[in-house]
Order: structure tokens, then sequence, then C-alpha cells
């Protein structure tokens, strides 16, 4: 696995939490993974099925809740809000990510605009 | 059977839960795949083609079958606890409201007339449908709330 891959499948859960606080309404999986693509400019491209397992993971958690909306026997869509609890993980995770950034910065010798 | 059916066929093969939650999971990957397919016909794409490059976006379905699976299957700790706890519980207060201090049994009417049991039948349907998010889970606790109930006012001779 590249580090390209090992930095995105370890910073999904956050990037998902950061695209439902940001936007602040209901999105359902497809059009979060649309969302990310086309944000990222196709770089966040990963493996489309792999965010039912995350989505489903942060709910569990109930850092997500969801609802169906569609009637029975029509065409159903599962659709995910951000809850209380997930907007302050991702405050706590939004300061890990900035420590953890500069002290690699700081290692690599990368210089930021900060 | 169409090429989505059986991609998720491949899908539900790696899974291995309760009908409910297995059906809601493969209606949200059907919902995805119908969406993707669409979207790459409406870019000119032929079946085939356009089911080629979503079954490429979408990932191995093994792989996604088994961390589904890994997500879903069994509970937490919390959770297990909590399901375990809820009847031994129900069973302890119930034995509480249904017998007098002298070690008889009160009768439905007097039984019924308390507050405390309406609270605790109460308790015994809410805590689990907001726990568990399952009408299914609640009705069972409920249904052993009632069980408990009636064999505690029935079968008075059943003072354990």
């Amino acid at each position: 696995m590249t580090i390209r891959e090992q930095m995105r499948k370890g910073t999904t859960t956050v990037i998902i939490l950061n695209l439902l606080a940001e936007l602040d309404r209901p999105m359902y999986g497809y059009e979060i993974i649309k969302e990310l693509e086309s944000r990222s400019e196709g770089y966040f491209r990963f493996k489309e099925g792999l965010i039912y397992p995350r989505l489903h993971e942060l709910e569990r958690q109930g850092l997500l809740r969801s609802e169906w909306h569609g009637e029975e026997g029509s065409r159903r869509r599962k659709f995910y809000r951000i809850t209380d609890k997930g907007r302050r993980r991702l405050d706590a995770e939004l300061r890990s990510w900035q420590v953890f950034a500069e002290n690699v910065n700081r290692l690599l010798g990368v210089e930021t605009a900060s | 059977m169409s090429d989505v059916d059986a991609l998720m066929d491949r899908v539900r093969a790696q899974m291995d839960l309760d009908g409910e939650t297995e059906q809601e999971v493969l209606a949200e990957i059907r919902d995805h795949l119908e969406e993707a397919v669409a979207e790459a016909r409406a870019d000119g794409l032929d079946e085939g083609e356009a089911l080629a490059r979503v079954a490429a976006r979408f990932g191995l379905e093994e792989e996604i079958g088994h961390e589904l699976q890994a997500t879903h299957a069994g509970w937490g700790t919390a959770d297990a606890v909590i399901a375990a706890a809820l009847p031994v519980i129900c069973a302890l207060i119930l034995r509480w409201l249904a017998f007098a201090p002298d070690g008889t049994a009160l009768g439905w009417p007097q039984l019924l007339s308390r507050p405390a049991f309406w609270a605790v039948a109460l308790a015994a349907l809410i805590i689990p449908l907001l726990r568990f998010e399952r009408w299914r889970y609640a009705l069972v606790t409920w249904a052993i709330f009632w069980g408990l109930t009636v064999i505690f006012v029935a079968l008075p001779a059943l003072r354990w």
C-alpha cells in the first residue's frame, strides 16, 4: 500500500464527518463519494463500496444518524446526518490532525504556509 | 438476474446478518449501483461497459461484504449488557411490584392501578427502542415483560 493510500484510508472518517458538518444537510453514500471526488479534484477516489462499512461504523458510534427516504416498494435511499457527538469528535480529530501534520512536516523539513 | 444482482450476490455471500439489517445494507448498495450505472450510461457507455466501470470503482465485493459483516456482526459490550440486563431488571422490579410485603400476590386490578407498574412497562419498551433503534428488539423486551407479569400474577406460588 502506498503512502497516499494509507493516508487516504486513515483520514476517511474525519473527511466524511467534515463534509457532513460543513454542508449541514443529510447526504447519501453515493452523493458523499461524488462530492469528495469533486472537492479533491479526483485525488480522493477510493473503492466506492468501502464507504458503507465506514458510514455504518460511524453510525454505530453515534457520530452519524441515518434515515430512509422514499416509500416501501419504490426506490428508497438512506441519508446520513452528523450528530452533536459527531461534531465534537470532528473538532477533536481536526485538532489532532493539525498537531500531527505540523510534527510530520517538521520532521520532513516541509515548510507550511503558517 | 441482472448484472447488478450478480454483483450484490457476491457482497451478500460474505454476510451472515439478521434479515432486517442485511436487507437494509443491500438496499443501500443497490441504490448506489443503480445510480452509478445510470450515470455511466448517461456518459455514453453501453450496459456492459457501464457495469464494468461501476464494478471496478465499487471495489472487490468480497472485501466490502467482509467489512460490512465485521461492522454489523455481534453487538458491542455495552449493548450486550443492556440486552441481558433488561429482562433481569424487569423481573426484579416486577417481583417487588407484584407482591405485598407479607408475600401475598397482588391481583390484576391492584397491579394495573400502580403508576410504578406502567413506568416499568414503558421503560421496557422505550429503552431497547432508543438503544437499538429496532422495533423488533423493543417488542421482544415488551413481550418478556408481559410474560413475566402474567407469570407473577397468575402463578403466585412462584415467589422466587
